[in-house]
């Protein structure tokens, strides 16, 4: 009774920094959802092989990451183009709406590779070491070390050159750009 | 080869001596760079990367993923009975 439950409220503890990562990784709310649900079943069904006392976040983050490229390679293979087309439709995050400065840099992040924009994520924002980083990613820490490092300067690129309209902005940008410099 | 361009430098000329400089300052600079925490707090991409995870930690859950755990522990529940034989 007591092992099952603790390991029920660490799970469900766990759940706001999965959801975290996974719109982190999936870009798409709706998308980032079904990750954590899946990677709750997945856990659930393997939760013999967790050895207690060990990180459980470390253990979800690797689980949950293993299903969404295991996702991103059937999708591809299935729906490529139409894919694209509609997630990038579905991107903006409600919640972030509230600060034009967080928009940016959301969409800046949207722009880096995923290996790159998940090994910034867990070592910047989720407090992971880069060798727990390096666990959860399956490489070696050299390799999260060049990850991050290459995502710092292409985010710092991206943001410091994207208000000058040089960068290709997407339609919207696209659109407030032009409406402010006509102004 | 590499090992060749200070011999080389001396017979080309001051132009290839020049160009592997640059080479080496811009590769220092970057290690000077990254002596400290990078994404520290007096980072300006680490303070936003921050604010940009911790606005979407404190977005309120769905009640669909303690309804799933809930589910699944009903599931379990035969199993642990199983073992008072």
């Amino acid at each position: 009774m007591s092992a099952t439950s603790s390991f029920r409220d660490g799970l469900l503890a766990a759940v706001p920094t999965l959801r975290a990562f996974a719109v982190s990784l999936a870009k798409n709310a709706d998308r980032a959802d079904d990750l954590v649900q899946e990677t709750l079943v997945k856990a659930w069904d393997k939760q013999d092989s967790f050895q207690p006392g060990t990180n459980l976040k470390a253990w979800l983050f690797t689980i949950l990451r293993n299903e969404f490229y295991s996702q991103m390679r059937k999708r591809r293979r299935e729906v490529e183009d139409a894919d694209g087309m509609i997630t990038a439709r579905l991107s903006v995050n409600p919640s972030q709406e509230s600060s034009s400065d967080l928009t940016d840099f959301r969409r800046a992040l949207e722009l880096l590779p995923e290996d790159q924009r998940e090994a910034i994520i867990l070592i910047g924002a989720s407090g992971f070491s880069y060798e727990e980083a390096a666990e959860i990613c399956g490489c070696a820490v050299g390799t999260i070390k060049s990850r991050v490092s290459r995502a710092r300067s292409r985010l710092q690129q991206i943001l410091a050159i994207e208000g000058e309209g040089d960068f290709g902005p997407d339609p919207v940008t696209a659109q407030v750009t032009n409406s402010a410099n006509a102004a | 080869m590499t090992r060749m361009y200070k011999d080389m430098g001396r017979d080309t000329g001051e132009e290839k001596r020049m160009t592997y400089q640059k080479l080496e300052e811009g590769r220092n600079g970057g290690k000077d760079n990254s002596s400290h925490d990078p994404l520290g707090p007096n980072s300006e991409i680490g303070r936003k990367l921050r604010q940009y995870y911790d606005e979407l930690v404190s977005d309120s859950i769905p009640d669909r993923f303690s309804q799933l755990l809930s589910q699944l522990e009903h599931n379990e529940e035969p199993h642990s009975g199983a073992k008072e034989d």
